[in-house]
């Protein structure tokens, strides 16, 4: 009310002025006024003597005008100006809609608020809350390691560092101190040998980015040199050092790179294991991986938590590092003798060696080349020489179905390694375990199988002589024997050592296809070992099941083509027939550990079944050990010096027959008298061309014999045999040589003439078979070439001189080619199945 | 007995009616000496103090985290920059309510070429960029945003020159002629600092003071009207060219339209403000409980609103929107009772700016309206704006002190 009487005052034109001066009479005076005059007065004084015009009282402070610049046209505006310099009433209700009109906004705000919370209200807290997860950080675990029987470390987890770039912080940093940008990036590269300009560029382009790997898998060294820097307590500290940090990592390391490549496996970059024990024990070795992360309390406070990551276990092994270097010594040794002498390759599409404990089923060591290093698996030199596969996985063949071993070269491998189906395909031939992924043709390894399952059953005394007429007519089939001309009288233990054909489709006529099959099951023909690697194969139905095994099939089986099994399998049915006929389940892993070092899992071997009696098994042996200690025997090459061993020798031909393509093979075990370890050592295809010279047991003997002079001793079994002064020399040289170096090439001409002093001194020794023919076979009369080969007059084909073997004779009918589970127009029997659903047991 | 008793009552009475007489007398006396003849508006300068200590303890809450990752754990930094800013501009205020405001019209003219030349300097070797703006310049180890000081000189010209014509003002000619004066230094603050909310505000300075200066609604219904008629002009080009390249220039109105469609870039900001005001509820998290102040950009400067809302709840945004309804109601009083019309539209100047602003922000903030980079006074991060701000409102405490107690 007072207001509005005021400002009509106001309003009015005549004497304002003394009205208001007449109510300040009342009051003291006012600091104020006085002020407001002095401001004033100069400005007012000049106006007012230049216009005259003296209507208000000079000392009026609200009527103030501003110094008047003579921007004023005329005294009369001037005028008008004095009335309505007041705050005038009109401006006041324009004042007060504008009040309104604000608190009219600030209502709708207020409003808006309102609907944002209620309308969205519990949408939002959740998109809030789901946000938060944003700062979980996986801490990463360490992956348990690998040991050797003896506790070498086979494969290792190593800490390594990321270098993490923030260049926010970075550019922070600069701004407030000038060169911390050039000292920080200078320190990157005389530390981890990073592009400068990279560094700068990326600075450039991501001013605010907090997050960037510069360097992976840096070591500790490097990484703590650069820690120090930023480190204000250290000599090196550089405060100019900043926005760079570290993040943990483990890498995966393999000190003896190559060695066991096969068995162990290998890890992804991102630590899953890929192959063997590492793919194997991919769940025991990885651990439990940690996690720190934020969450809400009952509060809605965030909470920090760190669950630290558990460590995974560790595997020991029962691989012999030793053994196993032996064993890769070896085969090393064969490729390099045999490599590009047919053909450009390899020395063999594959050599595969297993050495197995006969009592526990304890793998003490499995290779098979070629091999690669672990630490670098998919470096692609190791891919010279294999013969390359095409994208299905398949041996390269030419338009009329034969392989062209085409092997990978300098030439091609531009080629393969554009395609990365092609690449990864053949990889995938360097990297399987031959030992237990590939199937083949045992060939006549499979013998001693034939004659236990008969003697088992009681099917044969065992006593039984057979005629050996070079071959025997089943279900109108002619199925040859390996010597065409007959081997003549053969008795059951003749049949074994000289590797008779005919005798053994005798002995499986007597035990008939319903127990033969049985027996195969027992002997785990078909089965999976469930070794504890990954990508065993399955191969039942590489087997005949009884009901479609006719006569033929049965007589094909007995020598051991017709079916396919893989190494694994041989040796561990093989050890059930020299241990007693106890049957062990193949293992790797003996022992389990925890980071802290407690035994979490102790692996007892695991006895599956007996297989056949103490006294067949007993006989089998004594047959073994004449294939080896036998004038006649096949395996004699084998016998390493200082020991009798026991074994049989195989050679299979591979489809499609007539290729002149053949897998050769020794398995045997030592000593003789006492079995206690088992080696199988087959050589797939070797590099010696296709007329029939591939089809020598002597390939894989070689290598057995060279093996086990190093391993047996090694194992601290007794020499049960006297020295000779030939092989008294050959250990001295083989002493010297593993303390200087590697067995020289050279010594390759004394061992092709080792056999034959061999041969004699057992001639003389033991007594040749009691069946040793009277005559001369057939084939003894044919001419020799220079070699000391026999030839066949019809065929031109080489027979062997000691075992009248014709070489490039087919054993068997070409119709005979469909065995089961073998494409026939396919590129043969050897077949690498593994597709991912066999991997695992 | 009764007698003597009343006498004696009697001559204690007159005697202690004389000593009280007396008292009142010296009380009076005393109370004359000092008395407060002129206004001090203690009312504003208590809400002023408790909204500036609010905004600091809610910037200390919304910045902690950030100065932490941004400064090496100096979880202070923001707080201590805007405290001293805060601090100085209190005193300024102080000192500046004791300049009689009249002195201010003799540098009606200064102002405004002072603030032109100001908003120059950031072109100088002075200038100094953040965010990929240059909108301050250096001096003394203390950055400035020109920007600010326009405001301020924006509003002593407007009403220095308006105060000036009169009722002139109200003659079309004049009014238009005020606005265009307004456009350069909008102008260059729009092109040269890049900073469009502030040439708005400049703008609507202006126009408010001239709406107090001139009579009549007519032409402000019309400049309203255009102003929607515009708008809502450029929401149709936006979405008729939706699918069109040239559309980018229309990526703010896009994003006012739809934010959740560009909450991954753009609109980021603005569906993470939402997300806090939408998650407080009515009571909010709790002081210094934000979960959002990690994920809002600016949390402490534009948006800062948001976080309010986030921890405090609806409840504690009405609160900080009634305690600026009463501030600018104080003002409004200022204004009105101010003793002439120069003061009063200086008051209004004052009172306009500090109405848009806030009302600008909280519309941001709410998606009320695109998002243009406007700061909540007295309570954002900035330490220019709030020194000048302060300085606005110790120019109304002069015209408040003015005003005579009757």
């Amino acid at each position: 009310m007072n207001d509005r009487t005021r400002d009509r005052d106001n309003r009015r034109t005549d004497p304002r002025g003394e009205r208001r001066q007449g109510r300040r009479d009342d009051r003291t005076e006012g600091r104020e006024t006085g002020q407001a005059k002095r401001t004033a007065d100069s400005g007012q004084a000049r106006r007012n003597a230049g216009s005259g015009q003296t209507k208000r009282p000079a000392e009026s402070g609200q009527n103030r005008r501003p110094a008047d610049n003579g921007k004023d046209p005329k005294g009369q505006g001037r005028r008008q100006e004095e009335k309505v310099s007041q705050f005038t009433f009109r401006m006041k209700k324009k004042l007060f809609v504008m009040f309104l009109f604000i608190l009219l906004c600030f209502a709708g705000l207020t409003a808006r608020l309102v609907v944002i919370a209620r309308k969205n209200g519990e949408e939002y807290k959740r998109q809030v809350l789901s946000q938060q997860e944003y700062d979980s950080v996986t801490i990463p675990a360490r992956r348990g390691e690998i040991y050797d029987r003896n506790k070498t470390v086979l494969a290792a987890s190593e800490k390594v560092y990321n270098v993490i770039l923030d260049t926010r912080n970075l550019l922070r940093a600069e701004q407030k101190s000038e060169g911390c940008e050039d000292a920080t990036i200078a320190a990157l590269v005389r530390y981890f040998g990073i592009d400068s300009g990279k560094i700068r560029d990326y600075i450039r382009d991501n001013p605010t980015s907090q997050y960037y790997i510069l360097a992976k898998k840096v070591t500790y060294d490097k990484m703590a040199g650069f820690e120090a820097l930023m480190d204000s307590t250290s000599d090196t500290y550089d405060e100019q050092v900043k926005g760079v940090w570290f993040e943990n990592e483990y890498v995966r390391k393999y000190p003896n790179h190559s060695l066991a490549c096969d068995v162990i496996g290998f890890t992804s970059s991102d630590g899953r294991g890929q192959y063997g024990l590492e793919e194997y024990y991919n769940t025991v070795l990885s651990g439990t991986p940690g996690r720190e992360y934020g969450y809400l309390d009952d509060n809605a406070n965030l909470e920090r938590t760190t669950i630290a990551a558990q460590d995974g276990n560790s595997l020991v092994t029962t691989i012999d590092g030793n053994v196993q270097t032996i064993i890769e010594k070896y085969l090393l040794e064969f490729n390099e003798e045999y490599k590009d002498k047919a053909r450009i390759g390899n020395g063999a599409q594959n050599v595969g060696c297993i050495i197995m404990e006969v009592d526990t089923g304890n793998i003490l060591g499995m290779a098979s080349y070629p091999g690669f290093d672990l630490n670098d698996p998919r470096n692609t030199d190791y891919l010279k020489g294999i013969a390359r596969v095409n994208e299905k996985g398949k041996l390269m063949v030419d338009e009329n179905n034969r392989r062209t071993w085409e092997a990978i070269t300098d030439e091609n491998l531009p080629e393969i390694t554009a395609n990365n189906e092609l690449l990864y395909q053949n990889y995938n031939a360097l990297w399987k375990n031959f030992c237990i992924v590939d199937t083949y043709e045992p060939g006549s390894v499979a013998k001693p199988f034939t004659v236990a399952a008969a003697l088992e059953t009681g099917s044969i005394t065992g006593n039984e002589i057979y005629q050996c007429n070079g071959m025997l007519e089943v279900a109108d089939h002619e199925i040859k024997c390996h010597n065409t001309f007959g081997d003549g009288a053969v008795s059951v233990t003749r049949g074994i050592v000289i590797s008779c054909n005919v005798a053994m489709m005798y002995i499986g006529q007597a035990t008939g296809s319903r127990v033969f099959s049985d027996f195969q099951k027992t002997f785990g023909f078909g089965l999976k070992t469930n070794i504890d690697l990954a990508g065993e194969t399955r191969t039942a139905s590489l087997v005949y099941t009884a009901d479609k095994m006719g006569p033929s099939e049965l007589a094909t089986n007995t020598f051991g083509q017709g079916f396919n099994v893989d190494m694994i399998e041989m040796i561990t049915g093989f050890c059930s027939l020299v241990n007693g006929g106890s049957m062990y389940e193949p293992h790797v892993v003996s022992k389990i550990i925890n980071s802290a070092g407690a035994t979490v899992e102790h692996v007892e071997p695991r006895l599956l079944r007996q297989t056949i009696s103490q006294t067949t098994s007993d006989r089998i042996v004594q047959m073994c050990n004449l294939v080896v200690s036998d004038a006649e025997g096949t395996g004699r090459t084998a016998r390493p010096a200082g020991y009798a061993i026991g074994g049989k020798t195989g050679t299979a031909e591979t489809l499609p027959r007539r290729n002149g393509e053949y897998v050769v093979s020794f398995m045997c075990y030592a000593p003789a008298n006492d079995p206690q370890i088992a080696i199988y050592v087959v050589v797939d295809r070797p590099n010696a061309g296709t007329m029939g010279q591939q089809a020598d047991a002597k390939y894989a003997t070689r290598i057995v014999r060279k093996i086990l002079t190093e391993v047996l001793p090694y194992l601290n079994i007794q020499m049960t045999e006297e020295l000779s002064d030939k092989e008294k020399q050959e250990l001295e040289e083989l002493r010297a040589a593993s303390v200087t170096t590697q067995a020289g090439v050279g010594e390759e001409e004394e061992e092709a003439a080792a056999p034959e002093t061999t041969q004699t001194e057992t001639a003389a020794e033991v007594s040749p078979t009691e069946f040793a023919e009277n005559s001369k076979p057939v084939w003894k009369s044919f001419e020799r070439d220079a070699e000391g080969y026999y030839i066949n007059p019809n065929n031109g084909n080489k027979i062997d001189p000691v075992s009248g073997f014709e070489y490039g004779a087919p054993a068997l009918d070409e119709d005979m080619d469909d065995v089961p589970g073998v494409d026939a127009n396919g590129a043969g029997i050897f077949e690498e199945i593994i597709e991912e659903g066999d991997y695992r047991p | 007995m009764a007698v003597f008793e009343s006498d004696a009552e009697k001559l204690n009475k007159e005697e202690a009616e004389k000593t009280r007489e007396s008292r009142k007398a010296a009380k009076e006396a005393v109370h004359k000496r000092f008395r407060k003849e002129y206004y001090s508006d203690y009312g504003l300068i208590f809400m002023l103090i408790f909204v500036i200590a609010f905004g600091l303890v809610m910037l200390f809450s919304t910045s902690s985290y950030q100065a932490a990752l941004d400064f090496d754990g100096d979880t202070t930094y923001y707080l201590q920059h805007q405290f001293w800013a805060a601090l100085a501009g209190f005193a300024f205020m102080i000192g500046f309510s004791f300049v009689p405001y009249h002195w201010y019209q003799k540098l009606t003219v200064v102002a405004y070429v002072a603030s032109g030349i100001l908003i120059l300097v950031v072109l100088s070797p002075l200038g100094y960029s953040a965010n990929g703006a240059t909108r301050w310049f250096r001096i003394f180890g203390v950055s400035v945003q020109p920007a600010e000081i326009a405001k301020l000189g924006m509003i002593i010209f407007l009403a220095g020159l308006t105060d000036r014509l009169g009722k002139l003002a109200a003659q079309t000619k004049f009014f238009i002629a005020i606005l265009v004066t307004a456009l350069p230094i909008c102008g260059l603050v729009y092109f040269i600092t890049d900073n469009l909310s502030s040439a708005i505000i400049i703008m609507g300075i202006a126009l408010l003071m001239l709406f107090i200066a001139t009579p009549g609604y007519k032409r402000f219904v019309i400049i309203g009207a255009a102003t929607a008629a515009i708008s809502a002009l450029m929401v149709f080009i936006a979405l008729q060219t939706r699918d069109d390249p040239f559309n980018y220039r229309f990526r703010r109105i896009m994003i006012w339209l739809d934010p959740e469609a560009y909450a991954s870039d753009y609109g980021f900001q603005t569906i993470q403000s939402l997300y806090a005001i939408g998650s407080g509820g009515i009571f909010g998290k709790g002081l210094g409980e934000s979960m959002q102040k990690r994920f809002v950009p600016e949390a402490q400067n534009d948006m800062i609103f948001s976080i309010i809302c986030e921890e405090l709840g609806l409840f504690g945004a009405i609160a900080v929107i009634l305690l600026f309804v009463l501030i600018i109601w104080r003002l409004l009083i200022i204004a009105n009772y101010a003793n002439d019309r120069y003061g009063a539209l200086l008051v209004v100047g004052v009172l306009g700016h500090l109405a848009l602003q806030v009302i600008l922000n909280i519309a941001v903030v709410t998606n009320t309206i695109p998002n243009t980079g406007i700061t909540l006074p007295f309570i954002s991060y900035g330490g220019s704006a709030v020194f000048f701000q302060l300085i606005e409102i110790g120019i109304c405490l002069s015209v408040a002190r003015s005003i005579r107690v009757r």
